[in-house]
């Protein structure tokens, strides 16, 4: 088998399809009463997804080493974690707005691999004496995933601030726990008030609609608590529970996404400083890759931080983690344009 | 001093300094270092000095930054050459500022950990608070009166979910993922270590260098950074000899991998140890690391004519970064009025031989000889030398230790703490619960059960308790 013509078919059919999947999944979002459009989504990903494994499967077994040596190769292996953390976040969210925020980043990813970057630097190359250790995979490959789940959580927690924007939020879900516990005007409403199924919801997209936070978004996601104060009839009606909004929905999957990505980039470095220290003696240099990985670190540090600190709970930490998006992609692809080091893949203006 | 019970006056003044200093310490810098705004404000900080080390060139010469910095026109304005060897950011992380902040970060840590960390500890030792009224309940979110419904009911299905479940009379609570409440208080403690296995590293470490020809025996003297104890960590009592120094290089003629061949030799000579060591296999030996970092071209040894094998040193060569290139100048005559240069630029063993005028006149293989002046090169060996890095750090069993738990408490925090209450009552069945982190999967979680339970009591209530949309849907 030619594995090379393979994999040129592969990086163009992961390209196609991911662009179609974005369109499927805002058409989606656009006509939210059009049925399968969401399933035809989730396809189009975990086919995408299918192909990119192919992909880096064909580069493995054509190299003979886990395919991370240059940027063609980390750029679909994170775009391959991009697809893999859009499922963990739509099978937590059930919502098909994860998909319009993942599928695009993903697609463009894959973009700029297979349509912007020169041909010498698609191919396969050996590697330099210092990354030839065991350690490559586990360092490189666990901080690639943590950079597609931060993103994934950057991206989630930018749809929260377009979803919510010109409102007052208070947040779900941090290490203390706040935000279990009912809204104020809430506090003694009985069952029947609050209570709406995704079914029941989807059917009722004015009442939804009144909140503002879901214009032209759909609600079929997890269902917001209607506004409206119609259904209040019986007043002794027994206690019933009180569900998320679409906004705390999209808030707490970007908060798990992000808690996820956390501990998974903590190891990463963690990884990278005892490989550098058993390969050359120092497991902390202050080289720009690093202190850019450390940045990161820090951004996510705050934002969950930032989540437990009384005052600051709403959209505040949500615009760190957004920014948190900027300085992930600067230190994967940025510290390329500063020079040369161990961590740079190389650039080609 | 000015506090509202004014001390008695027979008291020594230290005592009142060390009283108000107590005072200062308790009240307000211990709140204040435990404020999570600093913690949050530190970070932010460190990160974005942490940039400027990153786009600004770190430990170059002055003239570098007097030619990338001139101060006209000075960059965004203000960044001179002047101004960056001021603040110090030609050596951002080793300034007293950039220190300062991660000192005063090291002090917040700590306070951080033993005053809100290791606390919260406190919730072991708590007794399971049953709800026993139902008002209890409607702070909740997640909460429902259930017409229907049992403690006997429950209980499997919080089973099945892997509760921990406690019960006293028509009371109930459960919980799981406890671990997600101690991650964070490792992840804090786990830092700490990691601090101090690094201040004691930099303490009582040292780093050497040297670059050491094939066939040499050497002692490590060549310090370049040591901390202020780190004196009987430096080896005198052995010495390390390179057997022999090579690099494989790929077909196409790039580095495959370099590789020394070490001995460590006791006081006596004698050989305790011998291993190859290259890039990413390093050799220990008592506390001290030796890694494969550089290399040279120490000498080339040669037979001219019938002479016995001669060797003279190369050295390297000035050629303005582009690449590394080792000669040196062999006579050809004896009364040395001739001679030609031998350049070597890697250890594939070429050699290339320039005449007195500069010209290329031949190129030689390692083993072979060649014609030039009249007489016969030939050459035995190109000698190289192995550049080692050489290290000991006894902060690092702390560090590791720390990165082990870090690692171990990140993976815990992610864990979310889930709690459900419920109550038997008269009136009915209450039920109610809340996690800390995946409020979402908690909800489908919650939702599912309490399904679970009105779908069982479906028979005797036809009005299932959980969809009173398709009843009230009808009056929107």
């Amino acid at each position: 088998m030619d594995l090379v013509s393979l994999q040129g078919w592969l990086d163009n059919a992961s390209f196609a399809v991911l662009f179609l999947t974005m369109l499927l999944y805002w058409a989606g979002a656009a006509f939210p009463k059009i049925p399968y459009l969401q399933i035809l989504g989730t396809t189009g990903m975990a086919i995408a997804n299918l192909c990119m494994a192919a992909l880096l499967g064909a580069r493995w077994i054509e190299a003979g080493y886990f395919p991370l040596s240059n940027l063609y190769e980390s750029l679909f292996f994170i775009a391959w974690g991009v697809t893999a953390m859009h499922f963990v976040a739509e099978n937590m969210s059930r919502s098909p707005l994860v998909g319009v925020v993942t599928a695009p980043i993903a697609m463009m990813i894959t973009a700029f691999a297979t349509l912007t970057l020169p041909a010498q630097m698609q191919s396969a190359e050996p590697l330099v004496p210092a990354l030839k250790s065991n350690w490559l995979m586990m360092h490189v490959s666990v901080m690639l995933i943590s950079y597609a789940a931060l993103m994934v959580g950057s991206l989630l927690a930018i749809a929260f601030l377009f979803v919510t924007r010109g409102q007052n939020i208070e947040l779900k879900g941090s290490s203390v726990g706040t935000g279990a516990y009912r809204h104020v005007p809430y506090r003694l409403q009985k069952y029947g008030e609050t209570v709406m199924t995704a079914e029941s919801a989807r059917a009722s997209v004015e009442v939804a609609s009144n909140e503002g936070a879901m214009e032209g978004l759909g609600n079929t996601a997890v269902l917001a608590s209607p506004a409206s104060s119609t259904l209040s009839a019986a007043a002794a009606l027994p206690l019933s529970p009180q569900r998320l909004s679409l906004a705390d929905t999209l808030d707490n999957i970007s908060y798990r996404m992000i808690g996820l990505g956390f501990p998974l980039l903590t190891i990463g470095i963690i990884a990278g400083a005892v490989w550098a220290n058993e390969a050359w003696g120092s497991y902390w240099s202050w080289d720009p890759k690093e202190t850019w990985a450390l940045i990161v670190w820090l951004v996510f540090a705050a934002y969950l931080h930032a989540r437990i600190t009384k005052g600051w709970q709403g959209r505040r930490p949500a615009i760190l983690a957004a920014s948190g998006f900027l300085v992930v992609w600067v230190c994967y692809l940025g510290v390329n344009l500063l020079g040369k080091g161990l961590h740079s893949y190389g650039w080609f203006f | 001093m000015t506090s509202k019970t004014p001390s008695p006056s027979s008291e020594p003044p230290s005592f009142n300094l060390s009283r108000s200093l107590q005072y200062y310490f308790k009240r307000e810098l211990v709140p204040l270092l435990a404020d999570l705004r600093l913690a949050i404000f530190l970070l932010l900080a460190i990160a974005i000095f942490s940039i400027s080390g990153t786009v600004i060139e770190q430990g170059q010469t002055q003239a570098f930054y007097q030619e990338n910095y001139p101060e006209n026109p000075a960059l965004f304005g203000f960044l001179t050459w002047k101004v960056i060897l001021t603040i110090g950011l030609d050596h951002v992380y080793r300034t007293w500022w950039f220190l300062a902040i991660l000192i005063l970060f090291g002090a917040s840590l700590t306070t951080c950990t033993f005053k809100r960390q290791l606390t919260a500890l406190r919730w072991f030792s708590r007794t399971w608070n049953f709800y026993s009224q139902p008002r209890q309940f409607q702070k909740m979110a997640l909460s429902a009166e259930l017409p229907q419904g049992s403690l006997e009911t429950l209980i499997p299905l919080l089973q099945r979910q892997r509760y921990k479940i406690f019960q006293e009379g028509d009371k109930l609570y459960a919980h799981k993922g406890l671990i997600g409440r101690i991650g964070p208080i490792v992840v804090h403690a786990a830092m700490l270590i990691t601090l101090v296995g690094a201040i004691v590293g930099s303490m009582t470490g040292f780093f050497a260098q040297e670059m050491v020809p094939s066939g040499n025996t050497f002692q490590i003297r060549n310090i370049f950074d040591a901390g202020p104890f780190a004196a009987s960590q430096i080896p005198k009592d052995w010495s390390v000899k390179v057997n022999r120094f090579w690099i494989d290089y790929t077909p196409k003629g790039t580095i495959d991998q370099f590789y020394s061949d070490l001995s460590v030799l006791d006081q006596a000579g004698e050989e305790v140890d011998r291993q190859t060591i290259h890039v990413n296999k390093p050799l220990r030996h008592k506390g001290v690391t030796l890694y494969q970092a550089d290399w040279a071209i120490a000498a080339v040894r040669f037979r001219l004519n019938n002479s016995p094998t001669l060797e003279l040193p190369m050295a390297e060569l000035e050629t303005g970064g582009k690449g590394r290139l080792w000669g040196t100048w062999l006579p050809t005559k004896p009364d040395l009025s001739d001679g030609i240069s031998v350049v070597a630029k890697d250890l594939q063993g070429i050699l290339l031989i320039y005449d007195k005028e500069g010209k290329l006149v031949s190129t030689v293989r390692e083993g072979m000889s060649t014609e030039v002046n009249g007489v016969t090169l030939a050459i035995a060996e190109i000698v190289g030398s192995t550049g080692l890095q050489i290290k000991a750090d006894p902060g690092i069993p702390l560090v590791y230790g720390g990165f082990g738990l870090m690692m171990l408490g990140v993976m815990m925090s992610y864990v979310s703490h889930s709690q459900i209450w419920a109550l038997q009552t008269q009136e009915g069945f209450y039920i109610g619960g809340k996690t800390n982190r995946a409020q979402v999967t908690f909800e489908r979680e919650m939702i599912a059960m309490l399904e679970q339970f009105t779908e069982g009591s479906a028979q005797a209530a036809p009005e299932s308790a959980l969809h009173p949309g398709t009843q009230t849907q009808a009056s929107v």
